[in-house]
């Protein structure tokens, strides 16, 4: 029973974002290269969130994307740093799809009980939204392949034990294993708006064994393309998290802030400003809940990437406008470091940009839709 | 009385006083402070200050009788557009913009003499002590007050968003010394040294992590009775004189310069012209900038006309403002994943930063009299509408 799981998690992630976490735990993680608390992310394991999609038999929940969402949103509100999407939908998704039984029957399960981090390291350019333009290099050899090339944008790269990594060979797609601290592999972190990072993975003949390869060929592309689209489809609920808090924070504002010996939601010029940013907001939260509803019946990839599309284009919209709003409405306080308000807008802008910005989406959508028409 | 030997500079004509101009600043500004995303420091800027001051440029509005370049409004205008192209900063100037010709038009004439010189050589550095925690748009409802005891003024309270307070010797403050009168009515113009003791500073850091603006905390500071600029009581009149030609200043169509050179450099680098989506959307904010600089050409020349700026001239800095904020939303955007990293860096070969002209052009809507202000003032007063 969905509902039932829904309610659940609803309020577990309630509970641990009231206990487990606050904003000065948040405000001390930025700009940290580890972007997280090991002991955190073990209890997010315990609780079962990293292995929500990844199946029973490999020690996860088994469940949909609108049960993912809910964590996912719960966490994003509250700017819990920890790479949820990027680790437990992304790159598990990802191997969860993969072809290699004993790989994911030694991988998943760790992932799932939070003692091994993963990242999946697939893009190379900025927006960047499928696997088409991947070229680093996978080049085959009597016992597996050998990697040369650069990832960027990677989240989660920083505290993250093993790579999942997407290379082209002349066979097609390879999705390959590799530790963290394999030989040929350097990372470097660039710090991002919201005090997290995306890592750029330079790659000089690492050596992959054959058994560490997860997926290759069209079984690649397809656990791949799945997986982004499922992560966009997160993120887009972490996006909806993020822009509800930003929203609340704003609404109570108006009604406490006194000017003009009145508060200042009583202005009819701020009155419809919050109305329209609730709009937006309404919108994002219907959309997700159709769109994720559709996509846990597994629809075609064609149909999945669209979905995926129009979550990512309402909710980074009105995500990103929804922060730069809530600063205006705050007056000079939300341009300040200490005050949340400009937190919210910079973990909106990151969301927005991962995996593909609104305009991106808006064009991948209306080509998917041509295509079907044709 | 004069400084430095008067020229006469509004005799010039209009190109060859451009042409000094750029090439003084060409020749002589700081390669590294231009187009800077952010506020300069003291401890930055004070050299150019110096330059300029030699020059005896740093007070281009003031008259030659006070040390100034005597400007009429038509050679200001070159000179500040000269300084934008250019993308000269603005050091803590308050003092050149607001106190200085403040005190010409209020003063007595033992302030004059006292404040107008070293404001000018920059011994004397203002910021402006006007908003309260609960006096921002509500302006008039300031709480810091000044009581007469003897020969002092003894005043408590607190200032906040105070920019470049750190950086500053004096801040000119607006305090209520009458608790009786309506609001407006019962307030004073004071200047106060900042080291006077019972004064403290803390700075107050941004969303882009500088720490530009400050709370000032007063606590029985006392201040000679002689840093009251006008009458008791009519400090409003003395604060909002200057408030018109600021605003025209404010609406200046070149400040979004830097992220428009870099958005149309970064277009260029990444092929992003022969994406007509993209095409619409620049040239769409391309004109709202030449256009608003066709809007604040018609107030220049009311200016140079000698005609007072009348309250429309609120729709520049809505314009403005928001023009700046959109190219800079548009900048982040086409950036994709590399606008939301922090820093400059290399993109195909252009350095671009970003996120700094985005957290930099925020307030833009909030300082100086915020959009909706501005708006109320444009419905009201301009569109005569029922409140
Ligand atoms: C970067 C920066 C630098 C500054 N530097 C200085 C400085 O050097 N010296 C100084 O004295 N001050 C300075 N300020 C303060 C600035 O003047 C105030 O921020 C401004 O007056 C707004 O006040 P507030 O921030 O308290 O917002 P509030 O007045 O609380 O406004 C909050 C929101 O309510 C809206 N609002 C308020 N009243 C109305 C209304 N009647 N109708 C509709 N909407 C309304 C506002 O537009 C805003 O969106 C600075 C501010 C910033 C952001």
């Amino acid at each position: 029973m969905p509902s039932e799981h829904a309610a659940l998690l609803k309020d577990s992630v309630t509970d641990f974002v009231t206990r487990g976490t606050d904003m000065a735990r948040v405000r001390a993680l930025r700009g940290d290269p580890q972007e997280y608390d090991r002991a955190v992310w073990r209890q997010m394991g315990e609780l079962g969130w990293l292995g929500i999609a990844i199946p029973e038999t490999y020690g996860g929940m088994g469940l949909g994307l609108t049960e993912t969402a809910i964590v996912a949103e719960g966490l994003a509100r509250a700017l819990v740093p920890e790479p949820f999407t990027a680790c437990a939908v992304l790159a598990a998704g990802a191997l969860a799809a993969s072809e290699n039984e004993a790989l994911k029957g030694d991988l998943l399960p760790a992932i799932a009980s939070g003692s091994r981090v993963a990242a999946l390291a697939w893009q190379e350019q900025a927006g960047a939204l499928d696997a088409a333009h991947i070229a680093l290099r996978a080049t085959p050899f009597e016992g597996g392949y050998r990697l040369t090339g650069t990832k960027r944008y990677v989240t989660g790269a920083a505290g993250a034990d093993v790579y999942l990594v997407a290379a082209r060979s002349d066979a097609g797609l390879v999705l390959a294993c590799l530790d963290r601290g394999a030989s040929g592999i350097s990372v470097d972190l660039e710090p991002l708006a919201d005090g997290r990072h995306f890592g750029t993975i330079t790659f000089e003949d690492a050596v992959v064994p054959r058994e560490r390869v997860a997926a290759s060929g069209s079984a690649a592309l397809g656990a791949l393309s799945r997986a982004l689209d499922h992560a966009t489809a997160i993120a887009s609920a972490e996006l909806y998290g993020v822009m509800s808090r930003a929203l609340e924070m704003s609404v109570d504002y108006m009604k406490t802030r006194v000017q003009f010996g009145r508060p200042i939601g009583s202005f009819q010029a701020l009155q419809h400003r919050a109305v329209d940013l609730y709009i937006q907001q309404q919108l994002a939260a219907a959309v997700l809940s159709e769109g994720l509803r559709e996509l846990d019946e597994k629809p075609a990839p064609q149909k999945r990437a669209a979905i995926a599309s129009r979550l990512k284009a309402r909710c980074s919209d009105a995500g990103v406008r929804i922060g730069r709003e809530a600063i205006q409405i705050h007056g000079a306080i939300g341009f300040t470091d200490e005050y949340d308000a400009g937190l919210y807008l910079k973990r909106a802008l990151v969301l927005a940009a991962w995996l593909g910005n609104a305009t991106q989406h808006r064009r991948r959508y209306a080509a998917l839709a041509l295509q079907a028409e044709s | 009385m004069a400084a430095v030997p008067a020229i006469d500079y509004n005799a010039m004509r209009d190109e060859d006083f451009r042409h000094q101009v750029r090439s003084f600043f060409e020749t002589n500004y700081p390669e590294q402070l231009r187009f800077l995303p952010r506020r300069v420091r003291m401890s930055e800027i004070s050299g150019w200050w110096n330059t300029l001051y030699e020059k005896g440029w740093i007070a281009p509005n003031w008259p030659h009788e006070w040390g100034g370049m005597g400007l009429e409004a038509g050679k200001m205008v070159i000179f500040l557009e000269e300084m934008e192209r250019h993308g000269i900063a603005r050091p803590a100037d308050q003092g050149i913009t607001q106190v200085g010709p403040i005190i010409m038009k209020y003063g007595t004439q033992a302030q004059k003499d006292h404040y107008l010189p070293r404001t000018r050589s920059g011994e004397i550095i203002w910021c402006q002590g006007y908003s309260e925690p609960n006096a921002g748009s509500d302006l008039a409802n300031l709480q810091t007050s000044a009581v007469i005891e003897g020969d002092v003024f003894i005043v408590n309270g607190q200032k906040i968003w105070t920019t470049l307070a750190h950086d500053s010797t004096h801040i000119y403050l607006l305090v209520r010394t009458d608790k009786e009168a309506k609001k407006q009515k019962g307030i004073s113009f004071l200047l106060v040294d900042l080291q006077t003791s019972g004064i403290t500073i803390r700075p107050i850091r941004n969303i882009a992590g500088h720490e530009e603006f400050c709370e000032v905390f007063f606590d029985d500071v006392r201040v000679p009775r002689d840093v009251l600029v006008g009458k008791m009581n009519e400090g409003w009149t003395v604060a909002k004189a200057l408030l018109g030609f600021e605003r025209l200043n404010i609406g200046s169509p070149r400040r979004p310069q830097y992220a428009l050179m870099r958005l149309e450099m970064l277009a260029r680098a990444k092929g992003l012209f022969a994406d007509t989506g993209f095409l619409d959307r620049f040239i769409a904010i391309k004109l709202d900038l030449e256009d608003l600089a066709a809007l604040y050409g018609r107030y220049v020349e009311q200016v140079k006309r000698g005609e007072p700026l009348g309250q429309d001239v609120s729709s520049l800095k809505i314009w403005a403002m928001e023009a700046w904020q959109r190219l800079t939303e548009l900048l982040v955007e086409a950036g994709a994943e590399d606008g939301v990293i922090e820093g400059a860096h290399d993109i195909a070969g252009v350095e671009i930063d970003f996120l700094s002209p985005f957290y930099y052009a925020r307030p833009a809507t909030i300082y100086g009299g915020s959009s909706e202000i501005q708006r109320n003032i444009l419905s009201k007063y301009v569109l005569e509408l029922p409140s």
